[in-house]
């Protein structure tokens, strides 16, 4: 199945389109939030009208204090971008705190399916699985509703436990099939050394599984950092807004600074893009086994 | 304690990393279970049968203040598909699904063969950057795309311009005959690299000698893809269908980004419509809830068809 110089060329062509279109959108945010509104509209024929500016960053991380030469004549910032502190740690706390506890209550369930042979988890949970094929705006109104009696509504809390909840199925997926990959003899000669099951489960199973872990870490991770709609519903306050809230909250703005939105996208999906380029091999194998959503 | 050990003080005593008595497996089990059950319970067994008995109810934001939750019976659902606007997003989801799941398929085989060419070096960085979009949070995905769209500042106008295609601008999600596929790219560039993967792992899972043998019989490439490769990844397009129209119907991040339903009312989408519903005034929630539950129904309809349809030529 050699293939001829022609044959190559032309897979190295498609190899090119498909690389300029993943990285279109990558480098306009990267260019656009480096310009100048005013040169944009200026020049609407250049690929890069005027010169590179780094005024979108400064107003961002001066909290609006630092105008720079772009915006000193701007009378009016959205006041959501002074917050992009409060919101990079919102988004920091929640998507960490979702991570570790979607990793601790699915290896907990994960390890009572393969060890214990506990059937009916593994029955729960793919139902569970299934559940989430339907639309989060299902869920996501009587969640309101619930949340708002119990007083989970603008709350850190309240976000932590959606998502954890809404990305827990998916766990025994990544989970139960590694977990089940590790001889049970390891688990055994533990437990005639004087282990508990769960001391076991702490020693052996856990250490043993980092891959699995790490897999699943991530994906929760970045869906995590990403989701929109869970914390736009539950938390309208602007303390507890997380980046994508805040984006979303300037899309309505009717003075949309498209430099500066670009400057605060670049920042929110910097963290992600380079988890996802770091432990690519990771998320690759958990996507493959999870089929986790997109 | 049977398995403890003695030593020469001769108590028992227990070994340096036990804490605790050793549970029997039964409790131990519910025990390891009980966070994932109260989080499940909470976040999806209640909201989905609470769904169900809100889209009933008249709930808005008095009855919210007041905890009290008249009941309509089939009201709701009544007044949502007598609404146009329903009926409009519907046939936008669809037409949305529809779009989007074709391109993704077809995209997705076809660039999982190419990030599969061992021996051309360049699939190498295309399948170093293809989970790069699978990162990118969507609703700064939507942004941007927005920002590329622009008639006046955008860079699709500016790079068309650069090779002669336009001669002016155009406004790519601003007009009502386009603004929905103008939404479908941005999707279809996020979720994309997803798709692929789950090809390209069942490509790896082909044996070589397969293909080598229909090239000793004389078999082209086409042929190879149509005898061997495409009836072996049946399976995972079977599931790359379910699981990419599921997630296609709830389409939402990208529509708020880009054209918010606009222009007029051309790109209104089901999630969209149950989200405007609920939480925009008048906060109709009960409608919101009857909506959402119209569009679970849908996601199941597919789903089955999907199964019965294409589970049945599998096997």
């Amino acid at each position: 199945m050699r293939k001829t110089p022609l044959q190559k060329l032309l897979l190295h062509f498609a190899n090119l389109l498909v690389i300029g279109f993943i990285l279109l959108p990558m480098s306009a945010v990267v260019i656009g939030s480096l310009l100048a509104e005013k040169n944009l509209a200026g020049d609407t024929r250049a690929i890069i009208p005027g010169d590179i500016t780094f005024d979108n960053f400064r107003v961002i991380i001066s909290r609006g204090e630092q105008r720079g030469q772009v915006f000193e004549q701007a009378t009016y910032l959205p006041d959501n971008v002074k917050k992009i502190y409060h919101a990079l740690a919102n988004s920091v706390v929640i998507s960490v705190s979702v991570t570790f506890l979607t990793l601790i209550f699915a290896s907990l369930s994960a390890y009572t399916i393969v060890k214990l042979g506990l059937r009916w988890v593994a029955w729960l949970l793919s139902v569970n699985v299934f559940a989430r094929f339907v639309p989060i705006i299902v869920l996501m109104i009587p969640l309101y509703v619930v949340f708002r009696k119990m007083g989970l509504l603008n709350s850190m809390w309240g976000v932590i436990i959606a998502l954890t909840g809404f990305l827990l199925p998916y766990g025994i997926l990544i989970l139960v099939p590694y977990f089940a990959s590790i001889p049970r003899e390891l688990d055994e000669s533990a437990r005639i050394d004087g282990c508990t099951r769960f001391t076991a489960f702490l020693r052996i199973t856990l250490p043993l599984s980092t891959p699995a872990l790490a897999s699943y870490g991530a994906i929760v991770f970045i869906i995590a950092w990403n989701d929109l709609l869970i914390p736009l519903i539950l938390n309208n306050r602007a303390e507890f807004m997380t980046l994508p809230v805040v984006i979303a909250s300037l899309v309505g703005d009717v003075f949309v600074v498209f430099n500066l939105m670009m400057a605060i996208c670049l920042i929110a999906l910097t963290p992600s893009v380079l988890l996802v380029l770091l432990l690519r091999k990771f998320v690759v194998e958990g996507l493959t086994a999870g089929g986790v959503k997109g | 304690m049977s398995d403890g050990a003695v030593t020469a003080r001769g108590g028992e005593v227990r070994p340096p990393h036990r804490f605790g008595r050793e549970l029997s497996p039964r409790v131990l089990g519910v025990a390891m279970n009980l966070p994932t059950l109260l989080t499940l319970t909470l976040v999806l067994a209640y909201p989905i049968y609470y769904a169900g008995y809100l889209s009933m109810h008249k709930v808005s934001l008095v009855q919210l203040r007041t905890g009290v939750f008249p009941f309509v019976g089939f009201d709701n659902y009544a007044k949502v598909l007598d609404d146009p606007l329903f009926l409009l997003s519907l046939g936008n989801t669809l037409l949305f699904t529809a779009f989007t799941v074709f391109c993704e398929v077809v995209l997705a085989v076809a660039i999982a063969i190419l990030i599969n060419q061992q021996d051309v070096w360049t699939s190498r960085i295309t399948r170093f950057l293809i989970l790069l979009p699978y990162a990118v949070p969507p609703i700064a995905n939507g942004l941007i795309w927005s920002f590329i769209y622009n008639g006046k500042l955008g860079f699709l106008n500016r790079l068309l311009y650069s090779v002669g295609a336009i001669d002016g601008p155009i406004d790519w999600s601003g007009n009502a005959d386009t603004a929905l596929y103008a939404v479908a790219v941005p999707y279809i560039w996020r979720t994309l690299p997803f798709a692929i993967l789950l090809v390209h792992a069942a490509l790896q899972g082909i044996n070589k000698e397969l293909f080598e043998a229909a090239s000793v019989d004389g078999a082209g490439a086409w042929y190879r893809f149509r005898h061997i490769t495409l009836p072996l990844i049946m399976p995972v397009i079977v599931v790359l269908l379910v699981l990419r129209t599921s997630f296609a119907v709830a389409v939402f991040d990208e529509v708020l980004a880009i054209t918010q339903g606009g222009p007029g009312d051309a790109t209104w989408v089901a999630s969209w419509y149950s989200y405007k519903k609920g939480f925009a005034p008048p906060f109709d929630i009960g409608a919101g809830a009857a909506s959402a539950f119209l569009l679970a129904l849908l996601v199941a309809t597919l789903a089955l068809i999907y199964i019965k349809l294409l589970y049945r030529r599998v096997d």
